[in-house]
C-alpha cells in the first residue's frame, strides 16, 4: 500500500542533455537520463537535481515546444508533467534566427520575447540586460 | 596589370584576358557571377546547350592577407535543376588562388567541336588545354590524386561521373587543404553545366601570381581586425565554440527537439534516431575511434573551422565533411540512423559529384515510391552504384527529386522551383518557408541567412509568433545573404557580426578597404537587393511567375507531426516579398 501511494506521488520524465552539459548526466556529448521526481515538480527542480547551473543551459524544449533560449529565463517555473520529454542544450549550441522563426513556443517564452523583441543571438547581451 | 576577366572558349580552345567592365568591377562573388550570367546568358537558353555559360569568381576580399574565413568561390550559370539562375559557392582551395592570379572572374563558354574532354590548367602565364582521357570515368577522389601529383599545391575544381553524364544533380568539387574533394558548389546542377563545356577539371596554380591589390590598407586592416575579434569572441564561432566542436550538425538535435527535422520524406518533424547521426554523435565517434577530427578548416585562413574528417569503423579517415544538411538528407530524411552509413554515402556523393541534399532527398523519394524501404541503409548505398554506372535507374536518380518523383508516381514532392528542400521543415519553422518559396535559387536554406531583424534593417519588434512581417524579414535576410555571398566570407560570419556590432562594421570596412568602393553598413541591404533584382528578372525572362514562388501542395494539406501544423502563410504574403522589383 505504501508503495502504491509513492508511485502515485512520483512522475517519470525523460531528459536529454546535449553538448558539454551532458557531463551532468554522465555522458560526454549526449546523455539521456530517466528521472523519477515528485509530482508538481518545476523545471528548475530538474536542473537542480541534475546539478546543472541555470546559466549553463541554452535552448530548452519540453515535448517539442521551445521553452527557453540562451540568456533568457523563461522556463524555471514551468511545471513538469508525467512522461514529459525534456531536451536541454548547452549555451554554445547554435540556432540561426531564420531556422527558428515561427517554431512552437511556450506561453512563458512568448511573453519574454514580446517584452524583449524578436529572438536573436545576443546570448550575453540579453543576459546583461536582465 | 589589374584584375582581369578570363574568358575560356571551349569551342575554339582559346583563352583571352579582358579588362573588367565598369559594371562588373563593383561586384565580387555572387554579385559578380549573377551579373555576368544576366548580361551574357540568354534566360531562355537550354541549360545544357551551347548558350549557357559557367562563371566562377572569388569574393571581394578573397585572397587578401589574413582576411578571416574568406576563401569562398562563387559558381554561376543557368541551372539544369531549376531552369533559373543559380549561384552556388564553395570553400576549398580555389578562391584564394584565383584572386592571387588577379582574376576577377572566369567565364567558360562554348562546347568543344571535337566533342573531346579536357582539363584546363590556369597559371599566371595563361591557360593550357590538356586532354582529359585519363581522368574520364573517374570519381573526384581519383581525379584529385592524379592531378594533385602532377600539379602539387594547386586548387583542383572538378566533376565526377555525374557531371560527365550531365545529370541535373551534378555538383562542382573543389579540393580541400588535404587535396580531397568535399567542398562542393553542390546545388542546382552546375556540374552538368561544366560537363557540357567538355571540362572535366580545372587546375589553378597561383605560383608567381601578383596577389590582390588593396585600395585602402588602413581601412582593410581596421575592418579585418574587428571582424576577426568578433569571430574569436563569439560563443558559436570561437575556438571550441559550437561550430568548432560539433560542426554544422550541431543543429540535428535542436531541430529534432523542436519538431522541425524533416523525417522520412517530410512526413514528420521528429526522428527517433536523430541523436545517433548528430554532431554530438560525430564528436563521440571520433574520440572513441581515435581518428579523424572535428574543428577542421576547409580552406587556409579559416578561423571558424566547422568542418570535420570522419573515420570509418576501423579508424581510418574516410570522408570530409559531414554537414548538418548531409547527415539529415542521407539519414533522417531516409529514416536511417546509422552514422557510418551516412559517412559512406557522403563519400559516394563526394566521389560521384552529387549534391548531398538533393541526393538524400532523391533516395527518400525512391523510398516513398516503393523502390526500397525507409531505413534501408544497405539498399540506399547500392543506389549510388546505379548513378555512378549510369544505369537507367541511376540516371533517373541523378536527375534529382522531381524526376524521381515522376518516375515512381509520388505526389509528395518537397521542392520549390525544382530544387529540393533542405533540413528545416517549413510547416514547423515557417520563416524559412518564405525564403524557400521566394528565393530565385529554388528551395535553399542559405538564401536567407542569419541576420537579426534589427541589424538587417527591418526595424522594430518582429513578432516571431505571427505570420505578419515574414515577407519583409525574409527579403532582408535574402538581401543581406546576397551581400555576404559577394564578399567571399563564409556565411557563418553572420553569427558573430549579428551579436557584435563592431564585427558587422568590420566586415563592411574590410570590403571597402580592399575594393576602394565606398560603403557602410547601410549599404548592405540595398546592394543585396540589387543582386536579387538581377536574379529575379533573369528568372522572369526564363518564364518564372509568381506561381513558382509556392511551397508544395501537400504541405498546405498534410499535417506535420508532432505539432500537426500545415503551411499557413498566404500566397499574397509570398508575392509581397518581391513586389518591389517592378515597383522601384
Amino acid at each position: 500500500m505504501a508503495d502504491a501511494v509513492n508511485k502515485k506521488e512520483t512522475i517519470t520524465v525523460d531528459v536529454l542533455l546535449y553538448g558539454p552539459i551532458a557531463a551532468y548526466g554522465g555522458g560526454t556529448h549526449i546523455a539521456e537520463v530517466k528521472m523519477t521526481m515528485p509530482q508538481g515538480v518545476l523545471f528548475r527542480d530538474v536542473l537542480s537535481q541534475l546539478g546543472i547551473p541555470a546559466e549553463a543551459k541554452g535552448y530548452v524544449f519540453i515535448n517539442a515546444v521551445l521553452c527557453d533560449a540562451p540568456g533568457l529565463n523563461a522556463s524555471e517555473q514551468l511545471q513538469i508533467q508525467a512522461d514529459d520529454h525534456i531536451g536541454i542544450f548547452s549555451g554554445t549550441h547554435m540556432w540561426p534566427y531564420q531556422y527558428r522563426d515561427g517554431v512552437r513556443m511556450s506561453d512563458e517564452l512568448q511573453a519574454v520575447l514580446r517584452e524583449k523583441g524578436a529572438m536573436h543571438h545576443s546570448y550575453e547581451s540579453v543576459a546583461q540586460d536582465e | 596589370m589589374g584584375k582581369k576577366i578570363l574568358r575560356i572558349n571551349m569551342t575554339d580552345l582559346k583563352a583571352t584576358y579582358e579588362d573588367v567592365p565598369e559594371e562588373w568591377a563593383r561586384w565580387g562573388g555572387r554579385g559578380l557571377t549573377s551579373s555576368i550570367v544576366c548580361d551574357e546568358v540568354d534566360p531562355t537558353c537550354h541549360p545544357l546547350g551551347p548558350n549557357n555559360k559557367l562563371v566562377f569568381a572569388p569574393g571581394w576580399v578573397t585572397g587578401t592577407p589574413a582576411a578571416p574565413s574568406s576563401g569562398r568561390t562563387s559558381f554561376g550559370g543557368k541551372s539544369p535543376l531549376t531552369g533559373g539562375i543559380k549561384e552556388s559557392n564553395a570553400g576549398g582551395m580555389s578562391g584564394q588562388k584565383l584572386a592571387k592570379l588577379g582574376l576577377h572572374a572566369v567565364i567558360v563558354e562554348g562546347m568543344p567541336k571535337d566533342k573531346k574532354w579536357y582539363y584546363l590548367v590556369i597559371t599566371k602565364d595563361g591557360v593550357t588545354f590538356e586532354a582529359a582521357d585519363k581522368l574520364m570515368g573517374k570519381g573526384m577522389y581519383d581525379v584529385d590524386v592524379i592531378l594533385g601529383e602532377k600539379y602539387p599545391k594547386t586548387a583542383i575544381i572538378g566533376i565526377g561521373q555525374a557531371g560527365e553524364m550531365k545529370l541535373s544533380n551534378a555538383g562542382i568539387s573543389v579540393n580541400d587543404p588535404e587535396n580531397k574533394p568535399g567542398r562542393y558548389a553542390g546545388r542546382g546542377g552546375l556540374g552538368a553545366v561544366m560537363g557540357v563545356r567538355g571540362v572535366k577539371a580545372i587546375v589553378i596554380d597561383d605560383t608567381g601570381g601578383e596577389g590582390v591589390a588593396i585600395a585602402n590598407e588602413e581601412l582593410m586592416k581596421k575592418g579585418r581586425k574587428a571582424l576577426t575579434a568578433a569571430i574569436r569572441e563569439h560563443a558559436l564561432t570561437k575556438k571550441d565554440g559550437g561550430l568548432n566542436a560539433y560542426g554544422t550538425a550541431i543543429l540535428v538535435n535542436i531541430l529534432n527537439e523542436a519538431g522541425g527535422l524533416p523525417t522520412r520524406n517530410f512526413s514528420a518533424g521528429h526522428f527517433e534516431g536523430a541523436a545517433k547521426i548528430s554532431g554530438e554523435a560525430m564528436a563521440e565517434a571520433i574520440e572513441k575511434r581515435g581518428a579523424g577530427t572535428m574543428g577542421h578548416g576547409c580552406h587556409p585562413g579559416c578561423i571558424i573551422q566547422c568542418s570535420n574528417i570522419f573515420p570509418d569503423e576501423d579508424g581510418n579517415e574516410l570522408v570530409s565533411v559531414i554537414e548538418y544538411e548531409t547527415t539529415w538528407a542521407l539519414g533522417a530524411n531516409c529514416g536511417i540512423d546509422d552514422l557510418d552509413y551516412v559517412a559512406h554515402a557522403t563519400y559516394e556523393c563526394n566521389d560521384i559529384g552529387l549534391d548531398t541534399i538533393e541526393a538524400g532527398n532523391t533516395i527518400a523519394m525512391a523510398m516513398e515510391g516503393g523502390l526500397l524501404e525507409f531505413g534501408d541503409a544497405k539498399g540506399a548505398i547500392k543506389l549510388f552504384d546505379e548513378i555512378r554506372k549510369g544505369t537507367p535507374l541511376g540516371r533517373i536518380l541523378g536527375q534529382g527529386v522531381v524526376a524521381t518523383a515522376k518516375a515512381f508516381g509520388v505526389h509528395r514532392v518537397p521542392t520549390v522551383k525544382g530544387q529540393s528542400m533542405p533540413a528545416y521543415e517549413p510547416r514547423a519553422v515557417k520563416g524559412i518557408g518564405v525564403t524557400y518559396a521566394t528565393t530565385p535559387m529554388g528551395a535553399d536554406h542559405t538564401a536567407g541567412y542569419t541576420i537579426a531583424p534589427e541589424i538587417a534593417g527591418v526595424g522594430g519588434k518582429v513578432d516571431p509568433l505571427s505570420n505578419e512581417g515574414k515577407g519583409e524579414l525574409s527579403l532582408a535576410f535574402q538581401a543581406t545573404t546576397a551581400y555576404i555571398d559577394s564578399t567571399g566570407y563564409c556565411l557563418f560570419i553572420a553569427f558573430p557580426i549579428l551579436d557584435i556590432a563592431e564585427g558587422f562594421a568590420g566586415m563592411v570596412e574590410s570590403v571597402a578597404g580592399v575594393t576602394g568602393i565606398e560603403m557602410t553598413g547601410d549599404d548592405v541591404v540595398p546592394l543585396g537587393k540589387e543582386i536579387l533584382k538581377k536574379e529575379r528578372l533573369f528568372n522572369e525572362a526564363a518564364g518564372f511567375t509568381a506561381l513558382d514562388d509556392r511551397p508544395p501542395e501537400f504541405m498546405r494539406e498534410e499535417k506535420l507531426p508532432p505539432h500537426n501544423e500545415v503551411w499557413t502563410i498566404t500566397d499574397e504574403a509570398l508575392d509581397e516579398v518581391y513586389g518591389w522589383v517592378h515597383a522601384d
